[in-house]
């Protein structure tokens, strides 16, 4: 590979003194020796302290050949090393990212590059498919997600997911808002259920266009609604991180500009991940990018400087259309 | 004009060769349809043709003076004289009357032969419920014999000679008096739809089969639709996939195969001689017919399973619901209908299923009513194949009235199943 920018720098300043109790060196002797290509699921640093939850106190493995800022100063959630087989085909393969409190996050990268695939490693999702094995690790808040204590039902009501289709449940639009609370045991009562529809459905930006017809069936609403529909089902929860998987991808260009309006303003009280084929969306919705290629992340950073100067060649091929 | 590939002469050729084809390929089509309606159409038209006046009985009116003398009453007029008193002679008697030329024991045979042997049992009926009418004279509607409802029928030509034909000269007479007399007529056949089996034609009704169905398919239903269903939930959601579930795919596809007489075997030899259930019971016909029904409920399950898009699974999943959670909230409620069908679909070929309850002993000749699923019984097919091998002329006609009774709920049940499918399918 045509590395020429610096390798995996960790270019942000770490704080003061947590960084100091755990030092992050990019090439010591301790990081060095710790046999991060051998992490299963798993806690990896069980001497973690409860205290700083939010910090990113893991160090990089340092010979990954990810480009830019792969480490943030208060992550929402780390990946560590993480792998996905499916069989014996690789999905991805050594990818660490952070991704920041309350930044939208966009990834970016060829089809079948391992960008949805990632973003299905953070809630879970993939351990539905029967062949996937997910390697390295992902923390929530400092939480491992594979630790057998974590009940994934919890992960997927902390992480929520918007897919790439819209696919309200074919029953109300009350329903569907109300369905995670309900089965999370987050209302009690018929009044606490219709405060926390009505709140959802204005977040999502849908308030106006359906608070008479709410016993309607949530699939009869337009495409976009029904994407703006699903961010309310998601959001309905109090999820810490909304996962979004080529959310616009299905809707036409005026309901593409409300879903993005929407993210900016979600961002206020929500870190989203969002995967896009779309670089002109993730200019314009994200704060970091991260492109991926053949199941690689191969740079991260500053939406802005990735788009204007990117470091890496595949990056740079991308994103001026030379390929992808 | 210019000539490309396209508009040159060989190309119109090829054209034309192609139009050709799916012509021919129609053709074929609407040549098997037709057949396929012939055939339908001739199954019917003979049915219906040979079994529309089994809805019908010929009934004679009869002039009955309750006489205690010809009862052997004397003065006792308490329930047990009146059940015990003897209505045969009454009914002779009464005959006689009606026609007081009739001399010779044969000539009197034929004549008592042309009301129906129940003739006697209505009477006593009457009685019963009415002690009163001792000795008074009422005129009641009896049936006719099984040979006079043919003949009034018209399905006994009265020109054959005497010696061919099953009605004798004297008798015609006698029905032709009596229908100048406006005495015989042909009423909605009741009987068939409330009696059980009898040896006498005109006393013969399909109501005993119909119960013994009833009950075979309740236990059928009862058990087989939560056991298929919960087996398809489990190999399609849970179950991993490996060697083991792929042999039980194969096998349950196997099964759905096996000729159904084999099921009867096996419930002969497992729920008869090794649980020591009863012979004849609609139960066992109902556990017999459950293991034969099982693999279509657990194919079509299946089948509505998988046809539950993904994305709805993904939904909850994404949303925390728990495995359970997403089946029994959104997987189950959209492949009900599609179970519903197949469960459906199970019980119509249950309740026309004959072979295997042969093997139970659900094929024995049963008068009574059965009261419950333990009581000895037949089915509706199994009846029919009874009453095919009666020589009887009118059990003919009974034949074809139980095949279009019969055929009339498998039409409801599948236009059941049309409609559930219809009315819940979702579009998503």
């Amino acid at each position: 590979m045509n590395v020429t920018a610096e390798r995996m720098s960790i270019s942000t300043p770490h704080p003061p003194t947590p960084a100091g109790l755990f030092p992050i060196t990019r090439s010591g002797p301790e990081s060095g020796s710790e046999p991060w290509a051998d992490s299963g699921p798993g806690p990896l640093l069980e001497s973690e302290p409860e205290s700083a939850p939010g910090l990113s106190l893991e160090p990089v493995p340092d010979d990954i050949e990810t480009v830019g800022e792969a480490t943030v100063e208060r992550p929402r959630m780390t990946s560590r090393n993480v792998g996905v087989m499916y069989g014996d085909k690789m999905g991805i393969e050594r990818v660490s990212l952070d991704i920041g409190s309350n930044e939208v996050l966009a990834m970016i990268g060829p089809s079948g590059c391992g960008k949805s695939t990632f973003l299905r490693c953070l809630n879970r999702m993939n351990d539905t498919i029967d062949i996937c094995r997910v390697s390295g690790s992902i923390k929530l808040d400092g939480e491992d997600i594979h630790d057998p204590r974590l009940d994934v039902v919890q992960l997927r009501a902390r992480v929520g997911m918007v897919f790439q289709k819209p696919n309200p449940f074919p029953k109300s639009i009350y329903d569907n808002v109300a369905y995670g609370p309900r089965i999370h045991g987050l209302v009690d009562g018929r009044r606490e259920t219709d405060a926390i529809v009505e709140r959802s459905l204005q977040k999502a930006g849908l308030w106006d266009e359906v608070r008479d017809r709410l016993e309607q069936p949530g699939t009869g609403l337009s495409g976009g609604q029904q994407q703006r529909l699903c961010i309310a089902r998601a959001i309905a929860v109090s999820p810490e991180v909304i996962l979004m998987d080529e959310p616009c991808s299905a809707l036409d260009p005026i309901a593409t500009a409300r879903i993005e309006g929407l993210i900016d303003e979600l961002r206020e009280n929500y870190t989203i991940v969002i995967v896009t084929h779309s670089m002109q969306q993730a200019a314009r919705v994200s704060q970091r990018t991260a492109y991926f290629h053949l199941g690689r992340l191969i740079e991260v950073g500053e939406t802005n400087h990735v788009f204007t100067n990117p470091r890496h060649k595949l990056t740079e091929d991308y994103i001026t259309g030379r390929f992808g | 004009m210019r000539t490309s590939v396209h508009t040159s002469e060989a190309m119109a050729r090829r054209l034309a060769k192609r139009r050709a084809a799916e012509r021919r390929f129609r053709a074929y089509g609407i040549v098997a349809i037709t057949l396929a309606i012939l055939a339908l159409a001739t199954l019917f038209t003979s049915i219906v043709g040979n079994g529309y006046t089994a809805f019908q009985q010929t009934y004679i009116a009869l002039e009955v003076t309750y006489d205690p003398e010809v009862l052997g009453l004397g003065e006792a007029r308490d329930p047990k004289a009146l059940s015990g008193a003897n209505y045969p002679g009454l009914v002779k008697k009464t005959m006689r009357d009606m026609f007081p030329d009739v001399k010779g024991r044969k000539d009197k045979r034929a004549l008592y032969g042309i009301v129906s042997s129940g003739a006697a049992f209505m009477i006593r009926e009457r009685l019963l419920a009415d002690p009163g009418l001792v000795g008074r004279t009422e005129r009641i509607r009896v049936p006719a014999d099984d040979d006079i409802d043919m003949l009034v029928k018209g399905h006994i030509d009265r020109q054959v000679p005497e010696a061919e034909r099953r009605v004798k000269d004297n008798q015609i007479g006698w029905v032709e008096t009596l229908e100048e007399a406006g005495r015989i007529e042909r009423r909605f056949n009741t009987a068939f739809f409330t009696a059980g089996d009898s040896r006498e034609p005109e006393l013969a009704g399909i109501r005993g089969a119909a119960v013994g169905s009833l009950y075979a398919l309740l236990v059928t239903l009862a058990l087989s639709f939560p056991i298929g269903v919960a087996a398809a939930v489990y190999l399609e959601e849970f179950a991993p996939t490996n060697r083991l579930t792929d042999l039980i795919e194969v096998n349950i596809n196997n099964l759905a195969a096996v000729p159904s007489i084999i099921f009867g075997l096996l419930g002969l030899s497992i729920f008869i001689n090794f649980f020591g259930l009863p012979r004849s019971a609609p139960l066992v016909g109902g556990l017999v017919l459950t293991l034969m029904t099982l693999p279509t409920i657990i194919i079509a399950s299946r089948a509505a399973l998988k046809s539950v898009p993904p994305s709805i699974r993904e939904a909850a999943l994404g949303m925390g619901a728990s495995k359970m959670q997403t089946i029994t909230h959104h997987v189950l409620p959209l492949a009900m209908p599609g179970m519903l069908t197949g469960t459906i679909i199970g019980m119509a070929q249950a309740l026309g299923e004959s072979a295997p309850l042969l093997m139970i002993g659900m094929v024995a000749f049963i008068v009574d009513i059965p009261g419950g699923p333990l009581d000895p019984s037949t089915v509706l097919p199994v009846q029919i194949f009874l009453w095919a091998d009666s020589p009887e002329r009118a059990f003919v006609e009974r034949t074809s009235a139980a095949i279009m009774v019969l055929l009339a709920f498998l039409i409801t049940m599948n236009a059941l199943a049309v409609v559930l499918r219809r009315r819940f399918e979702r579009r998503w």
